[in-house]
């Protein structure tokens, strides 16, 4: 009875992805900022472009910004000065919060199912079904959507998410003014690199340094017209950059055996109960986690006609595991304990890579600031 | 990869999309307690009949369309393949709809997931069965597949409680296993009839053959004796485990029932000798998906549906105690 994985371990997926894509960051190209919007257009011939936006004019502020999502380009120039990262992780760009799988009926001769249009693609008007380009996505982000290609590829090949994802682009922007609560590089993860996207970006003044980290990106950027060749200076100036950008993140959390600590603090149910204590089990932390995944699966219907979804769920809820007779997890302390050891614990026994990217979402989106970084120090 | 690559590998993945459920149509019902019922059902693509193979111990997600879908085991044994069944106690909203349906109704069937019961390891060897209300289900189907495989395996023990005559699951195959020479069946449940009344045993009362010979016999005797002369015993299913006292020598203990009886179960077990290793037990916890993808069903870093829901003690015991 022991337990197969089609994928024993992060390094092991990770090196199959480099062994493919052999990295080559030492052809760089410029390309001037308000040229962005010119080379997107030629990208939008095969992508649906999606871009790092504010939605809409809504009075709905987060601490203070705007709700900033990814969405749909809509042609005009963009200027990314004042981006720092999304509210909504990319995550939703795959793993829709609410997404149908399929339609049934029910007619003479029983019921039959079908499949909505071309799932797994965004279509764009004409109805020709496009795969994903997703402009100025942060090195944490990308790592994330890796981490999650664990899941959906290990053991049965989800059908949804997995098509999305490999067609899609993923072109990274250098995180030079990362927030406060960000603690990416305590994860093996800096603001100025990543392996996991396709492009990477850095901001040196009127222009961006574009280097090419995987083999879909440097196809992509054969076919890019209008770009100069990056000279040596340029190259200088964007590692000066990234070197300012590492300083910035100052948050820092100890991960050595962080896997054994926790698990002999599994059962130390004072700990659990002191550091849950203020959370008011609302499950925004693990909506936006980038590395988030789980899910409910519901019908509806409608006199004759329904459709199975499924949509984002969250082990913050009791309901999550209530089962007729008892619920494992009745008690909010069990709840926050399976968050931070499915993250810190479980993911690394089964992969061998902790869950967490350090992006920062949990802390500085929680109504109540709780706060990971706090809860992992109390371990120390 | 370009749009018509994309659109190629959509293609693939929809005809093998884990997700659709197949058309099954129910075949016959069987009310085994007043919350409880057994359906036999099949499929309705008949070429599927026959390729569909599956092992004891595995289960499946049923649907009611526009409902929502459910996991139970198959409870019937792949050494008998006219038709496939499940049984469920009516307790939310997905089993009340099941109730609901009657013969010739369709349901959505996906599987069969998990991993089964170890087969190869149980060969050779003394088997006690140790099973409490519809925790007998999954057992079930292993049992008639040792027993359809008579000679590959050693003694065979069934020690199975419920909580009343009437909660009693399965008594056809309790007759059946009890007639059977080669097997020692042990029945017990926690309360006789004549001493707690509930509203639902009352309805029942009559329909249960077992409980129909109480009154003859007489209450307040603990130890009770059925028209064939089989015991129907009083008492928790630790406690008669532990009274039965089964030899660990050569043998697995199989142990399926509600998470309090399992947790009670083990440490009579570990008593009686049998080492974590040699029990064996299949979990139950709220699924979704079934394929080890929605996150609510783990244990620890195991998730039950997929790396189980069969596991030895072994696997499952650093984190049993306060996650199950």
């Amino acid at each position: 009875m022991s337990i197969e994985y089609r994928v024993s371990s992060f390094e092991e997926y990770r090196g199959g992805r480099r062994e493919a894509s052999k990295l080559k960051t030492q052809n760089s190209k410029l390309v001037r900022k308000k040229d962005i919007g010119s080379v997107l257009h030629q990208w939008s011939k095969d992508y649906t472009i999606f871009v790092p936006c504010n939605e809409g004019d809504t009075a709905f502020t987060v601490h203070g910004s705007r709700l900033t999502v990814y969405g749909l380009w809509d042609g005009s120039d963009i200027n990314l000065d004042w981006y720092r990262n999304t509210v909504t992780p990319p995550k939703a760009n795959f793993l829709p919060p609410l997404e149908e799988m399929f339609r049934f009926q029910k007619g003479k001769e029983g019921h039959s199912m079908e499949l909505p249009f071309e799932p797994g693609v965004w279509s764009l008007e004409s109805g020709v079904p496009l795969p994903q380009l997703i402009f100025g996505i942060r090195p944490c982000d990308a790592r994330a959507l890796s981490l999650l290609d664990l899941i959906f590829t290990d053991a049965y090949q989800d059908p949804y998410y997995l098509p999305r994802r490999e067609g899609a682009v993923l072109v990274g922007l250098v995180c030079l003014n990362p927030y406060d609560s960000c603690f990416c590089t305590s994860l093996g993860i800096g603001p100025g690199e990543s392996d996991d996207v396709d492009l990477l970006l850095t901001d040196i003044g009127d222009e961006f340094l574009i280097e090419e980290i995987s083999d879909k990106g440097k196809r992509l950027m054969e076919l890019t017209a209008g770009l100069k060749d990056a000279t040596e200076d340029d190259t200088a100036r964007a590692n000066e950059a990234k070197e300012k950008a590492y300083g910035r993140v100052t948050r820092k959390i100890n991960t050595e055996g962080i896997k054994d600590r926790l698990l002999s603090a599994f059962e130390d149910e004072h700990y659990w109960e002191k550091v849950a204590a203020k959370c008011i089990a609302c499950g925004i932390c693990t909506f936006l986690c980038p590395t988030c995944y789980c899910f409910d699966i519901s019908d509806e219907m409608v006199k004759k006609q329904g459709a199975r979804f499924r949509c984002w769920d969250s082990c913050a809820f009791a309901l999550y595991t209530k089962m007729p007779m008892e619920n494992p997890r009745e008690e909010k302390w069990q709840r926050v304990r399976q968050k931070v050891c499915h993250k810190f614990e479980f993911y690394p026994m089964t992969f061998d890579v902790i869950a967490c990217t350090g992006c920062g979402r949990c802390i500085r989106l929680c109504p109540v600031n709780w706060d990971i970084t706090q809860t992992l120090r109390l371990l120390d | 990869m370009t749009a018509s690559d994309i659109i190629e590998k959509h293609r693939f993945l929809a005809q093998s999309n884990v997700y659709l459920p197949h058309i099954m149509v129910i075949e016959k019902i069987i009310d085994e307690t007043p919350s409880v019922r057994t359906f036999h059902f099949n499929f309705k693509d008949e070429k599927l009949r026959d390729e569909f193979t599956f092992e004891s111990g595995q289960f499946g997600e049923y649907s009611v369309f526009g409902v929502g879908e459910a996991p139970f085991c198959i409870s019937s044994s792949p050494t008998r393949r006219d038709h496939l069944e499940f049984a469920l106690q009516r307790v939310g909203k997905v089993t009340n709809a099941l109730h609901r349906l009657g013969v010739g109704a369709e349901i959505g069937f996906r599987g069969p997931y998990g991993n089964g019961f170890p087969l190869d390891l149980l060969q050779g060897k003394n088997l006690v069965f140790v099973g409490g209300g519809i925790g007998l289900a999954p057992l079930r189907s292993l049992i008639w597949n040792v027993l359809d495989n008579r000679d590959k395996y050693g003694d065979i023990q069934i020690i199975y409680g419920a909580r009343s005559p009437a909660d009693l699951c399965f008594k056809y195959d309790l007759d059946a296993w009890g007639d059977d020479k080669t097997v020692d069946v042990i029945t017990t449940v926690d309360r006789q009839e004549s001493r707690v009344q509930s509203p639902v045993s009352r309805v029942e009362a009559g329909n249960s053959r077992l409980q129909s010979q109480e009154s003859r016999v007489g209450a307040g005797d603990s130890r009770l004796q059925t028209a064939d002369s089989r015991l129907l015993r009083e008492g928790f299913v630790p406690q008669i485990l532990g009274q039965v006292a089964p030899s660990a020598q050569n043998a697995i203990a199989i142990v399926c029932g509600p998470p309090i009886m399992i947790r009670f179960t083990f440490p009579v077990l570990e008593k009686l000798g049998f080492t974590p290793e040699q029990m064996i037990t299949t979990l139950e916890k709220r699924m979704k998906c079934g394929i080890g993808k929605c996150g609510r069903c783990n244990i620890g870093n195991i998730y039950v549906c997929r790396d189980g829901p069969v596991f030895s003690y072994a696997q499952i015991k650093g984190f049993i105690s306060s996650e199950y």
